[in-house]
């Protein structure tokens, strides 16, 4: 079974996100990234950002549809991210997929970024709820009850900073550059990371997470050793926060999968493009029975393909959105 | 010719259908935040009217600016869509422009003003010729202020359209050679009667040079703490 072909735009951030899915088969999936723009920032500024998707979301659309061998004529319709996220990036998308949808006559379907990242997993293995899915980025840290498709329960999320975020801000900190992730990642090489005995916050509150106390506890760490002349090696400090900010994320993850009883984990988002994450995950994964769905690394970070999974999935549903219908930066999932 | 123009670089937005010269459909609304929700349904609406297909239409024009960096972008990202879908030619139209063009000019000399927000306006003056009006300055940025000295030191009697009122109440005393006219914002009419001929004459750049015209950098505030963070292993 093909299933509907479906052109999807990613505008909610810095990447300029466009593909081509059928059914579950990604046909193409082309980026636009910014981070270079942005690094220089130390962080994503919003204004930036819209410039650069409306300079380049047509001829990226013209790539993806090249890339898939698809024509317009063969579109079943046409989906956009349509919150949450930044109001001038996620406007460029959605009126540009929703002027391409409406220029064919074609359903058009707005797509809640954080049901893109759960919908990711099935571009590439047979993940089908139920299942608890947890979705960390830079802007976001949630755990995700997916009882059926289209029916969400939100069991927790980030009480302070996103997980990215604590990347971005450790890793600034650390004078390693944005984004954060890779640069930390890429720093733990050889470290030790137990290095530092960083804390595991929010005990109590087993589906939530916290980071803000993770960079202040670093921070003292590290400005106090200076002082005493004892500065660890970078690479141990780098590891043993992307040992923190990961173990944490497992405990809460895997408290989700208990509270809930089911056996089936997915994973997306930028903070799922790190190394030692995936490792954890995939251990543990495998030491408890738990099915384990964590898309590739270009399906983890904003991408048109996982817009284009869940627009498949609403289409398919029926559940077009109006030719009025405007973005949503407070979007919520459930 | 079947020609579509979106404008919403200003908080009206609107579209309008022209068969040749004639308006046979356009839709407006003044509303700052509603771009997106409003435009491609205004679409659907006037083609319905038209009794037209948006596989029917020749072209598309497209107001690019300068004005409200997230409408025009709204306008500009709908206007892209339609014409790559429908692989017809794209052309840009500047706010200023199609106030100028909309004028009742008489013999004043013309100054086309669209409010930029934050204490700052775009603006170009145009003189009136046989059949039209020609731009004489380039689209500039100022203050009240400024533009107040620049239309003290034209020499003719001058002729003010655009958003004259957010310029501020006491903007016009003194100033006894000015006028105010009409229209307040630009419109998809306006923006159709210059990119049609333009269009008809074949006269339209590659797709990716209708680009917005933001005559600002954005802004971009960065902490000079951030800056100036040196990681803790530089000078230990
Ligand atoms: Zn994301």
């Amino acid at each position: 079974m093909s299933g509907p072909t479906v052109l999807a735009f990613e505008t909610s951030c810095d990447e300029t996100g466009v593909a081509v899915v059928r059914g579950r088969e990604v046909l193409s999936n082309v980026i636009g990234s910014q981070v270079d723009l942005h690094a220089r920032f130390g962080g994503v500024v919003p204004e930036v950002a819209a410039r650069a998707h409306v300079e380049s979301i047509r001829s990226l659309s013209h790539r993806a549809l090249g890339e898939a061998g698809v024509h317009p004529d063969d579109l079943d319709g046409v989906a956009a991210t349509q919150g949450p996220g930044l109001i001038g990036p996620l406007l460029v998308g959605f009126s540009f997929g929703k002027a391409m949808a409406w220029a064919r006559q074609l359903p058009f379907v707005g797509v809640d970024h954080m049901e893109g990242h759960l919908t990711a997993p099935v571009l590439e293995s047979d993940f089908e709820p139920p299942a608890v899915a947890l979705l960390a980025s830079g802007g976001h840290s949630q755990l995700v009850h997916v009882k059926a498709w289209g029916d969400y329960e939100v069991l927790g999320e980030t009480i302070d900073d996103a997980a990215g975020e604590a990347f971005d801000k450790l890793a600034r900190y650390l004078g390693l550059g944005f984004p954060g992730g890779p640069a930390i990642d890429a720093a733990s090489d050889g470290g030790d990371p137990t290095a530092l005995d960083l804390p595991r916050p929010l005990r109590d509150r087993p589906l939530d997470f916290s980071f803000s106390g993770l960079k202040t506890a670093v921070i003292t760490r590290i400005e106090s050793a200076k002082q005493a002349g004892t500065l660890p090696p970078l690479a141990d400090v780098a590891a043993s926060i992307q040992e923190a900010i990961v173990d944490s994320l497992l405990e809460k993850a895997f408290n989700a999968i208990e509270a809930t009883g089911v056996e089936v984990l997915g994973g997306g988002g930028g903070v799922f493009a790190n190394r030692r994450l995936r490792e954890k995950f995939a251990d543990e994964a495998d030491r408890r029975g738990v099915a384990l769905h964590i898309p590739s690394r270009k399906l983890c970070t904003d991408n048109g393909a996982m817009i284009g999974a869940a627009g498949v999935r609403l289409l398919q549903d029926g559940q077009y959105s109006s030719w009025g219908s405007n973005v949503d930066v407070n979007m919520r999932l459930g | 010719m079947k020609l579509v123009a979106i404008e919403s670089s200003t908080p009206a937005s609107s579209v309008a259908l022209m068969d040749g010269t004639d308006v046979v459909g356009s839709a407006s609304r003044i509303d700052r935040r509603g771009h997106s929700a409003f435009l491609t349904a205004a679409l659907d609406f006037c083609l319905d009217q038209a009794d037209w297909s948006p596989a029917d239409l020749d072209g598309v024009a497209v107001g690019i600016g300068p004005g409200l960096y997230t409408g025009l972008r709204v306008g500009i990202a709908t206007a892209q869509g339609l014409a790559a879908t429908l692989g017809i030619p794209i052309v840009p139209v500047t706010s200023l422009d199609a106030l100028a063009h909309r004028s009742k000019t008489g013999r004043r000399h013309i100054w086309a003003i669209v409010d930029l927000r934050r204490g700052e306006f775009a603006v170009a003056s145009y003189r009136p010729v046989p059949g039209g009006v020609v731009r004489d300055t380039m689209p500039e940025v100022v203050t009240p202020q400024g533009l107040r000295a620049m239309l003290l030191s034209d020499a003719d009697d001058v002729l003010l359209v655009g958003d004259v009122p957010a310029l501020g109440d006491g903007f016009l005393t003194g100033l006894h050679r000015a006028r105010v006219g009409r229209p307040r914002f630009p419109s998809a009419v306006a923006v159709a009667g210059l990119g049609g001929p333009r269009i008809a004459h074949d006269d339209v750049p590659h797709p990716d040079e209708v680009r917005p015209l933001y005559l600002r950098d954005p802004d971009v505030t960065v902490s000079s703490a951030l800056l100036e963070h040196k990681s803790p292993w530089e000078d230990a």
